[in-house]
């Protein structure tokens, strides 16, 4: 039986960084001064933090952030990757290809609208894509017959 | 499950061999698994007892692993095309600027008389203003023979020194009369792009109390084929280098460097006080032209004009309090008690 032991915790561990920045971010939001960032023409996160693009529909992206990676936390756990039902993978991978719009939206706003690389949220960014990579290549083995089968050999784990 | 394992001999894997004595048959165990477990119950629906549903859920498995990384390359490769994509067109370098032109009247007047009671009224109550470092015991300065004096060393792509350029400009107005003002904006791809500013390049400060010199050693032009660099200005000559090179060092200056270099912008006023950076945030100019600036600086918020009696203070120290109307005023009175300077 293939054993998913890896990329459960290491996703726990992206999606616990994940919330640590985005809760970071979310009180440098309000309180710029408070933000401890590497300042020069390529790198602003005050800049960045401080854009009109940095809200949507008038609520910050950090708190978006948060949004994002407490259900991603829950959805994580050990317990949740070996949970049997469906749903729970399935939401999982949707919030995680949720996660991945959001960051190719956001690397587009600094790259091309702001114009200024924030370290902090470059770090999430790289979070998300990395839980997405795990997530995505991970599904189709959890959701796969016999996954989680003490008895069963998923024939795919069997193929040379 | 049983009914997932694939026969003998019908695909050249290796089967394990079911653990029960049943034969084959599901014990209660499997039989409550495949009820509870819906995908792996559905990869298992019509399928013969043996095999076959195996072998489809193995290819469903399989195509599912296909697409996921299929996904995750299409993402990587849409990454990587926004960096690409960046990346191409940052090589067609900007080279746009905002030319030094004469002042207009309303700015410079606007700079030069604000009320003794605005800058009172403002003292030093902005405390997001950097304080500067106070030396004791040094020489005063002296340049072209004259002493006292101040040295601002600068350039007009900076940002950091348009926002000082302002205090500057406002403070010795008050020792002074200038001559020849100009404007211009810095960097428009630095940070803080493009800071309305003053350039202090061919500006000259009439005063009787203090001889100021400006250094802007570069412009604001871009050096084409070589992105963050600019055409040199106006070099400091072997007195002023002198002075730079000494008081810019992490011996006076705690922020100062170990290897010769220096920060825009630095001011030195008499080598008594040290303006090294910029002592307020340049974002706070961002967007504003120079008459929205000047217009401002009425404003008892604005930082530049508690910037503004830190450096009167300075100044003041250096006069021995000369002229009295301004060294004597509580503004500048406040800002030497929070230097621990005496104005006067």
């Amino acid at each position: 039986m293939p054993t998913l032991r890896w990329q459960s915790l290491t996703t726990l561990l992206l999606s616990v960084y994940g919330l640590g920045a985005s809760i970071y971010l979310t009180i440098t939001h309000f309180e710029p001064k408070a933000l401890a960032c590497v300042h020069s023409a390529t790198f602003n996160c005050e800049k960045v933090t401080q854009s009109p693009q940095s809200e949507i529909v008038g609520i910050p992206v950090a708190m978006l952030g948060l949004a994002f990676f407490v259900p991603m936390i829950a959805l994580c756990l050990p317990v949740a990757w070996r949970s049997a039902q469906r749903w729970v993978h399935l939401a999982r991978l949707a919030l995680s290809v949720t996660g991945i719009g959001m960051i190719i939206y956001l690397i587009s706003a600094e790259l091309f609208v702001i114009k200024a690389i924030c370290l902090w949220c470059s770090s999430v960014h790289i979070a998300t894509l990395a839980l997405f990579i795990i997530i995505a290549t991970a599904t189709p083995i959890v959701l796969a017959p016999g996954y989680g089968d003490v008895d069963a050999v998923p024939a795919y784990s069997e193929q040379s | 499950m049983a009914s997932n394992q694939k026969s003998p001999g019908t695909g050249g894997n290796t089967p394990k061999p079911k653990p029960t004595g049943g034969g084959g048959a599901e014990s209660a165990k499997d039989r409550s698994r495949a009820a509870s477990r819906s995908v792996a119950g559905a990869a298992s629906k019509g399928g013969k007892p043996g095999g076959k549903p195996a072998a489809a859920g193995a290819g469903g498995s399989r195509t599912g692993l296909y697409v996921a990384w299929g996904a995750v390359a299409l993402v990587v490769v849409v990454v990587a095309a926004l960096f690409i994509v960046k990346a191409t067109s940052s090589s067609t370098q900007d080279l746009s600027y905002t030319p030094v032109t004469p002042a207009p009247a309303q700015v410079v007047h606007d700079v030069t008389t604000i009320p003794t009671s605005t800058w009172n009224k403002v003292g030093v109550s902005d405390t997001s203003v950097s304080k500067p470092t106070v030396l004791s015991g040094q020489p005063a300065m002296t340049i072209d023979g004259k002493s006292p004096a101040m040295l601002y060393y600068g350039a007009e792509y900076c940002p950091y020194c348009a926002a000082e350029r302002w205090a500057m400009a406002a403070a010795l107005a008050r020792f002074g009369t200038w001559s020849n003002l100009q404007i211009t904006a810095s960097s428009h791809t630095d940070v803080d792009a493009a800071t309305h500013t003053f350039s202090f390049h061919g500006a000259t400060l009439d005063s009787p109390y203090l001889t100021f010199k400006a250094v802007e050693q570069y412009t604001n032009v871009p050096v084409a084929g070589t992105p963050g660099e600019y055409t040199t200005l106006q070099n400091p000559t072997k007195e002023e280098g002198q002075i730079l090179a000494k008081y810019s060092s992490s011996k006076y200056l705690p922020n100062g460097s170990s290897n010769g270099s220096i920060s825009f912008p630095f001011v030195d006023i008499n080598n008594a006080l040290l303006f090294s950076g910029a002592s307020y945030d340049p974002q706070i100019l961002a967007g504003l032209s120079w008459t929205d600036i000047s217009g401002s600086l009425s404003d008892p918020t604005n930082p530049v004009l508690t910037t503004g009696n830190y450096m009167s203070a300075g100044i003041c120290q250096a006069t021995h309090g000369q002229p009295g109307s301004v060294c004597t005023s509580s503004g500048v009175q406040a800002a030497a008690k929070a230097l621990g300077i005496s104005a006067s």
